[in-house]
């Protein structure tokens, strides 16, 4: 049976490949050979796509992909390979379920299906952002008050007791320590003491990572992310803080984020790639679940129609073919106090739930800027209960979601930012400001009138 | 063969990323007796400009841009020491140094600016990824570069940019440099207020801030 020992042996024994030739001859080639053949098309109007046999064929050109490729060791220079039966083995004992969390604020995170009855699960946080130290707690408290979000995944600290964290250094350590600190008492705060964690974010090598691996930071029913590197790649940091996981007990959620543009290619290359990163993330990782973000080469937010395209298909591709729990992430180009932001969060939410992923955001200004609350969060979690509750099915949802992305995708270039949270909250009281909370009911209720969904 | 066939085939050859189509439609241009400069900026250049504008609508991606960079370089093997035996000088392109900074791993969106810088007629060096700040300045010095440009993808490795200024400056060195930043966290905002000189939101910016800096600061 495979095991993280085996992949550090593979790690220091695999075939030997410059990493340009990796990148070139490998992946971009692949992903290109791949895509002709299967003849997988990307078509803007059809953002939420209803053909079967396109997901179909999309999923089995990235588990070819998967055998072709393995995963690429910076450190080393060598490959990862993986069998079939070892990636099969992988998509077998792939949890369905999950209990996350501790006591009433356990939530069962499951592996999603297409058009799936079932509420979606909610993950609030800016996830990805550099929060300014003195607004960690209440921003983290303005998300866990909020009764619809079930779990969080808030940003990373930059600063730390007022000095600068960079990478690698000591101050890292102090930084993740930190930011566990502060999201276990605004967990308590809120009164939701066991609700569930993706953190760690201020762990950006491995330091960080292995010293928050105890009940006084992390506690097992709580997660990390693990990120696959561009493309197909890993390095001794994701490897090492993969062992320090799985060895502590707590969930490795492998995150997996290809570029549109980059090796991989387009739309289409892009999604046969998202493929086998998932399936050699769960050979190799052994994750218990993972993270759909499609990254836009210029405007990186995972609600441009290209990234969301790439979200319904490769979340349709994986519960048809390997039901593995997915969040697919909900990243804009505006930021909270924007009107923008509404439109962005309703056609991506829309997106996911409707193609087989749990909405995990809102990252404000693709976490550029700290200007994100709770109470996005909160409409994004309201779009998908609506969706679900309306019983919306892939044609509905793609004709509602390419006339919401009409309302926005011409201002990616030059997004409204919005406002920082300390303008949006009154951080004492963590409740909205009046101008916010009137914004959110009339673009809520515009949304609602707009999409004809009960939001 | 007419010499605006041959010019043709020198730009087409660049688009396809065709390295051997490029290396002989250079001979053949020399061959035919065009000048050479005219060679690299009606053929080579004309195809390169094409490139980027195709891959700002993501008609191409990232791996064509790199085999038309690499078609490019192997023409101007064939037709840059032509040019310099007919008047050195002529061809001296800006060098930029560039790397991903202290820390991260990152390097897409490093390549990509430097494959569209490549592009647009600089002298890239490129150093790779988790470049400390003191070997952008030591490459620098070496090549006699115009611009000093870093990149990164994550917040905690931003200081390390601060760095790089600051340092430039300890050693009298910080007038001698345009320096550039970006990456996923970096802002325009931010960028400005270490003292950087330019900044760009994705790589076709960044090309266009680095053409407009050479030619305010340095006159280029």
């Amino acid at each position: 049976m495979n095991s993280i020992w085996e992949v550090i042996d593979r790690a220091e024994t695999g075939p030997y490949m410059e990493e340009r030739d990796f990148d070139l001859k490998v992946v971009a080639k692949k992903c290109r050979e791949l895509v002709k053949e299967y003849e997988i098309r990307f078509d803007p109007n059809e953002i939420v796509t209803t053909d079967d046999s396109m997901a179909d064929d999309v999923y089995e050109a990235g588990m070819r992909l998967a055998l072709e490729a393995g995963i690429y060791c910076i450190n080393t220079k060598r490959i990862i390979k993986f069998d079939e039966s070892e990636i099969k083995e992988g998509i077998l004992s792939a949890p369905k379920e999950l209990v996350i969390g501790q006591g009433r604020d356990s939530r069962v995170l499951y592996a999603r299906g297409v058009e799936d009855p079932r509420r979606a699960i909610i993950c609030g946080g800016q996830a990805g952002a550099a929060i300014p130290e003195e607004w960690y707690l209440p921003m983290s408290i303005s998300y866990m008050k909020e009764p619809l979000i079930d779990m969080i995944n808030n940003g990373g600290l930059a600063v730390v007791e007022g000095r600068k964290v960079r990478t690698n250094t000591p101050l890292e350590i102090q930084a993740t320590r930190r930011e566990l600190m502060m999201l276990r008492e605004a967990a308590a705060r809120a009164g939701r003491p066991g609700i569930s964690f993706i953190a760690g974010e201020s762990s950006v090598s491995v330091l960080g990572d292995l010293a928050i691996a105890s009940e006084r930071y992390m506690r097992t029913s709580d997660a990390h992310l693990v990120a696959l590197l561009n493309e197909l790649k890993t390095d001794y940091d994701r490897i090492s803080k993969v062992v320090n996981f799985t060895e502590y007990g707590a969930f490795n959620v492998t995150l997996v984020d290809p570029i549109i543009g980059g090796y991989a290619g387009g739309p289409e290359g892009v999604a046969v790639c998202f493929i086998a990163s998932f399936l050699l993330g769960r050979a190799m990782y052994r994750s218990e679940y993972h993270v759909c973000h499609p990254i836009h080469f210029r405007y990186m937010s995972t609600s441009a129609v290209e990234c969301m395209w790439n979200l319904n298909i490769v979340g349709q591709a994986m519960a048809r073919n390997a039901p593995f729990i997915i969040m697919g992430d909900v990243w804009t180009s505006a930021g909270a106090g924007s009107e923008m932001i509404f439109y962005e969060i309703a056609a991506n939410t829309i997106t996911n739930v409707v193609t087989g992923t749990h909405p995990l955001g809102v990252s404000a200004t693709n976490g550029k800027y700290p200007h994100a609350s709770g109470l996005e969060t909160r409409f994004m979690a309201e779009v998908a209960i609506a969706t679900v509750r309306s019983k919306l099915n892939r044609k509905g949802a793609n004709d509602l979601v390419v006339k919401l992305a009409g309302e926005y995708k011409d201002k990616m270039g030059k997004p409204d930012i919005g406002r920082p949270f300390p303008e949006l909250y009154d951080v004492n009281r963590v409740v909205p400001k009046p101008e916010w909370n009137s914004l959110y009911l009339t673009m809520k209720k515009k949304i609602s009138d707009f999409t004809g969904l009960e939001i | 063969m007419n010499h605006e066939e041959i010019l043709r085939n020198l730009a087409e050859s660049v688009i396809s990323g065709d390295e051997e189509k490029a290396k002989d439609f250079a001979r053949k241009a020399l061959e035919a007796g065009i000048d050479p400069l005219r060679a690299i900026n009606e053929g080579l250049m004309r195809g390169m400009s094409r490139v980027g504008d195709d891959f700002s609508k993501l008609k191409i991606y990232l791996p064509e841009v790199m085999m038309a960079a690499e078609a490019m370089k192997a023409a101007l093997s064939i037709l840059e020491p032509a040019a310099l035996q007919k008047g050195a000088g002529a061809l001296k392109k800006s060098k930029v140094v560039i790397g991903t900074i202290t820390g991260d791993i990152h390097d897409i969106g490093k390549n990509i600016v430097a494959m569209l810088l490549r592009a647009n007629g600089f002298e890239v060096y490129d150093l790779g990824r988790d470049v400390p700040i003191d070997d952008l300045i030591r490459k620098a010095e070496e090549v006699g570069a115009d611009i000093i440009a870093a990149s990164t993808l994550l917040s905690t490795s931003m200081p390390y940019m601060e760095d790089l200024i600051s340092l430039l400056k300890e050693r009298g060195l910080r007038d001698k440099y345009i320096v550039m930043v970006g990456g996923g966290p970096v802002t325009r905002e931010w960028a400005a207020s270490i003292g950087a000189d330019g900044y760009g939101d994705d790589g076709e910016e960044a090309v266009k801030v680095a053409k407009e800096l050479l030619q305010r600061v340095k006159g280029k």
